[in-house]
């Protein structure tokens, strides 16, 4: 009989509370496949559930790869129907728009309503004419957030769901920065979603007409002549080639970087920057803004392309040569081929793959192979669930013990998840909380996105934003999720061994710490449950999950 | 006498020292910039001129930067300018790393990590990097505490079975590798605040009351912070703090105003807040580079390269520029475009940790910088 952990321990468990063997528990040793399990799921999922486990383990990992690589997201029917359900206050004063129009105050709960929101609506947000609250302008990525936390807990594309946060921190957007980036972010959040696992040049373009994008890093103001190059250099430095292909410190003239007069530049420096700014001049958004005189932009609320404003002349990036007064689009659009091919870039994205995936310092033979894996599928419309299953069916991913910490909001998400909790209706209250642990989900400020490396959060504040997580998470206040840890407690459970050991065996640990830990609490073990007062038993149980989830088999991954 | 301090506040994003100590009168930066971002000479909007000026361009600071004005015409503050990372990237996090690491290479942590390995003072909390995470600067020393405020310095605070949950973590995670260092400095300072600083009703640190008020900023929240752990003695040595926003690609007209705003009064305050502790605190104010001496045409400016470090304290040399200004004509900009740079941002810092903490050893913190002539910056 071949046990998963969680089985073996409720047998355990069974036998610490019963003192009697209701089942073969003797002749169960733990598995070690169980375990991989466990750390299968930690990476690629946001936490390993009872049903997670079972799942990957009728599966296999090939199977269950195949299975999460074939979902696509408009097939779960049950997440929809959970987005469809969940509410989420807007409250706000009453105030004015300080030209003579007032609006009541509000305070309701209501559906999310924005998160296909089509341009008129979404321009409808952004019309100063139009009097309404802050609160209401940014209202769609106040969505987006709110269902971020139902989709990691619930989604059943869970791998879509981890590659879709990684494309957020890669292509960092802080959805909060003004209105106009927070109206239009529930479709740069569809973006980052439909093609996580597709095509990479396909997300760039995606990306690269994205409202929130254009606006979070100011390219719909770029314009010739000088152009703005914040967009520019963001997406070659921490979009595409990344830093270590930034050659700037070494060369000051594009024909010194190696292979660049042979149009096969390897790295690229400011000149560069500078072309690839005046590429994407007049890339910018239909909000009927002001172009010349007797000429707007069109009110579509998405992407337009202005083309009085593009620099058409001849441009030369990473060693091609583009002609003058190409066609509309067409510099940036090449520029993007460029970059989506390149070497550097398949390594670049590489490494942070594995890095999300695995480990934090892969070797460079494991980042070539994957890279070569991100090239040979250059063309393929499934070309990162390529690369993602190269990754996980890799060696390295089934040997490599897990070393790196949960960072706040998987930590919170796996908490959920584990415990079997229903996250339906979220309040906003949990990003402040994860804020404090060092987690801005969606609203980071620098475009670099969060840090992926486990050093950068193995410090005194998220230790002790984890610590805090795991206790206030089921909390009423903390506003995520009824789920009442008692209610969950079996009711054969009589007394605080019993109860603590139950938690502890829920997040995979060994049941018989229960009674060290309540040995450190000063407690008597053997005393019954408080069942009569249930505020005290609700908290009492509360405690039990929250200490029994600040293990390593937990914390890491 | 208690120990000096060091306090590194860097403004991430490229903080335009163009504006904040602005060559108000020199003629390339007046035709280089639209006049909603340059420092006008007159009328209601006039910058604050500087004494002791680097060259004859009419300095002026910021018109927002009241309190730093003050602070230099108490002769608190220095301002040395032109200054910077010679090297050439304009990445912000690649300039963030080069500088805060201050060595050619990774890999031996950051200047003021270096600094702690050498000296390693005792006392419960010699290092505090004020936020979410600790800057490259503090990399690779045990003892760095990151905090937004002293009670998230506190393990389980407030929680009925701290003592337990305290215990339990120590047991199961004290020698973590990972995250054991970390754990175990949260172990100990869980208890001293706590016999420091008394509880409110609800089980909760009580707040710091300063001895001046703090104007409304980010910055304050963690000055105050700051303020509150240099009076409690617990053996501070050096501390770090983000103020960020500074990358006004696009309108850097209001945002940059808002910004030097929020940054000049609460530094005043700050200072004041001090009192006595002035004498062994040095506080450095820098960024990662400068920015473009043009303007791009969304009303803002792009990365540049030379700029502006002011250092404030009471053992400073303060109500001077320092450094050699090179000039904004074309010929003397970096790369035609860009303030040069005359002073390397090591040659203020060197004299800082020397003079002001005792440390010469300029090797061990900047491994492969050799010292130039002296800014004569201390007292």
């Amino acid at each position: 009989m071949r046990l998963d952990r969680r089985q073996f321990h409720s047998l355990a468990l069974a036998f610490l509370t019963n003192g009697i063997v209701t089942h073969n528990a003797r002749a169960a040793a733990l598995d070690p496949a169980a375990d991989r399990a466990v750390l299968a799921l930690n990476r690629l999922s946001f936490g390993a559930s009872a049903a997670a486990i079972e799942a990957f383990n009728g599966l296999g990992k090939r199977g269950w790869l195949d299975h999460q690589l074939s979902l696509r997201p408009e097939d779960d029917s049950a997440l929809a129907g959970r987005l469809a359900r969940a509410t989420l206050r807007i409250e706000y004063e009453a105030g004015n728009d300080g030209k003579g129009h007032d609006w009541p105050a509000r305070k309701a709960d209501i559906p999310y309503r924005h998160l296909n929101a089509t341009g008129p609506e979404i321009l409808a947000l952004i019309n100063y004419d139009k009097p309404m609250d802050y609160e209401e302008r940014i209202r769609p990525a106040r969505e987006v957030q709110a269902a971020s936390l139902i989709r990691a807990v619930h989604a059943e594309a869970q791998l879509r769901e981890v590659m879709t946060q990684f494309w957020h921190n890669h292509f960092n957007v802080n959805a909060l920065r003004d209105e106009t980036t927070a109206a239009n972010f529930p479709a740069y959040d569809r973006v980052m979603r439909d093609t996580a696992l597709g095509n990479f040049r396909t997300l760039l373009g995606q990306m690269a007409r994205s409202p929130s994008m254009l606006f979070y890093l100011n390219n719909e103001a770029s314009r010739a002549s000088p152009a703005n190059e914040n967009f520019a250099r963001e997406l070659l430095e921490l979009h595409t080639l990344g830093a270590e292909n930034y050659f700037n410190a070494l060369y000051d003239d594009w024909k010194a970087v190696p292979g660049a007069v042979d149009g096969e530049a390897t790295g690229y420096i400011d000149q560069d920057v500078y072309e690839v700014a005046r590429a994407f001049t007049g890339w910018s958004y239909g909000d009927g803004r002001w172009i010349a005189d007797g000429d707007e932009a069109p009110r579509t609320g998405a992407f337009h392309y202005i083309d009085a404003w593009h620099d058409p002349y001849q441009k030369r990036i990473l060693g091609h040569e583009f002609r003058p007064n190409g066609a509309p689009l067409s510099d940036g659009d090449r520029t993007l081929d460029l970059l989506a091919r390149h070497p550097g870039t398949a390594r670049f994205i590489s490494r942070k793959l594995i890095r999300r995936l695995v480990l934090d310092a892969p070797d460079d033979a494991f980042v070539d192979a994957t890279a070569d894996i991100f090239l040979a599928y250059a063309d393929a419309d499934d070309q990162l669930a390529q690369v993602v299953r190269f990754i996980v069916m890799s060696h390295a991913f089934d040997t490599t013990p897990p070393q790196k910490l949960k960072r706040p909001f998987e930590f919170l998400a796996s908490l959920y998840r584990i415990a079997g909790a229903e996250v339906a209706s979220p309040s906003l209250d949990f990003l402040w909380h994860l804020g404090r642990a060092g987690w801005a989900q969606h609203e980071q400020r620098p475009p670099n996105g969060p840090s992926d490396l486990t050093e950068e959060w193995a410090n005194t504040n998220t230790v002790k934003g984890l610590v805090d997580l795991a206790f206030n998470a089921f909390e009423d206040w903390f506003g995520v999720t009824g789920f009442d840890p008692a209610a969950a407690t079996p009711k054969t459970v009589s007394t605080w061994s019993y109860g603590f050991a139950h938690w502890v065996g829920v997040f995979g640990g060994d049941p018989t710490e229960a009674r060290v830990m309540l040995a450190e609490m000063g407690e008597d073990p053997d005393a019954p449950l408080p069942l009569d007062n249930p505020e005290w038993n609700g908290w009492l149980m509360r405690t039990a999950l929250g200490m029994s989830a600040l293990t390593p088999h937990f914390l890491f991954r | 006498m208690a120990e000096p301090i060091v306090v590194v506040i860097f403004l991430r994003g490229g903080v335009d020292g163009l504006s904040l100590v602005a060559p108000a009168g020199d003629a390339d930066y007046i035709a280089a910039r639209p006049g909603e971002i340059r420092v006008d000479r007159k009328g209601h909007d006039a910058g604050r001129v500087l004494g002791n000026a680097a060259a004859d361009a009419d300095f002026r600071f910021h018109p927002q930067a009241r309190e730093l004005s003050e602070l230099y015409g108490a002769g608190d503050l220095a301002v040395v300018h032109a200054a910077g990372l010679t090297d050439a990237t304009r990445s912000h996090f690649d300039a963030e790393a080069r500088m805060e690491r201050g060595a050619p290479g990774a890999g031996d942590g950051g200047w003021l990590g270096r600094w702690l390995r050498a000296v390693q003072p005792d006392g419960v909390l010699p290092a505090l990097a004020i936020g979410a995470a600790a800057p490259d600067s503090l990399r690779g020393a045990a003892e760095v505490a990151v905090a937004e405020d002293l009670s998230g310095l506190r393990l389980a605070g407030g929680h009925g079975y701290s003592t337990a949950i305290r215990a339990t973590m120590a047991r199961r995670l004290g020698d973590n590798a990972v995250i054991g260092a970390p754990l175990r400095r949260l172990l100990t300072l869980s208890g001293v605040l706590e016999d420091l600083i008394a509880l409110d009703k609800d089980g909760n640190l009580k707040p710091y009351e300063p001895s001046v008020d703090y104007p409304d900023s980010p910055l304050s929240q963690s000055l105050l912070t700051l303020a509150q752990t240099i009076k409690l003695g617990l053996g501070l040595r050096v501390a770090t703090v983000d103020y960020g926003g500074w990358d006004t690609h696009v309108g850097q007209a209001g945002t940059f105003s808002g910004l030097v705003a929020g940054l000049s009064g609460p530094l005043l305050a700050f200072w004041r807040d001090l009192g006595k502790h002035q004498e062994r605190v040095s506080v450095v104010v820098m960024s990662e580079f400068g920015r473009r001496l043009k303007a791009n045409d969304s009303g803002g400016t792009d990365h540049g390269h030379g700029n502006a470090i002011m250092v404030l304290g009471a053992r400073i040399k303060g109500g001077r520029m320092l450094g050699r200004w090179p000039g904004l004509a074309n010929d003397a900009l970096d790369s035609g475009a860009d303030l040069a740079i005359t002073t390397d941002y090591r040659q203020v810092l060197s004299e800082l940790m020397s003079g002001a903490m005792g440390f010469a050893d300029n090797a061990a913190l900047f491994p492969g910088f050799a010292p130039g002539s002296s800014l004569d910056l201390l007292r």
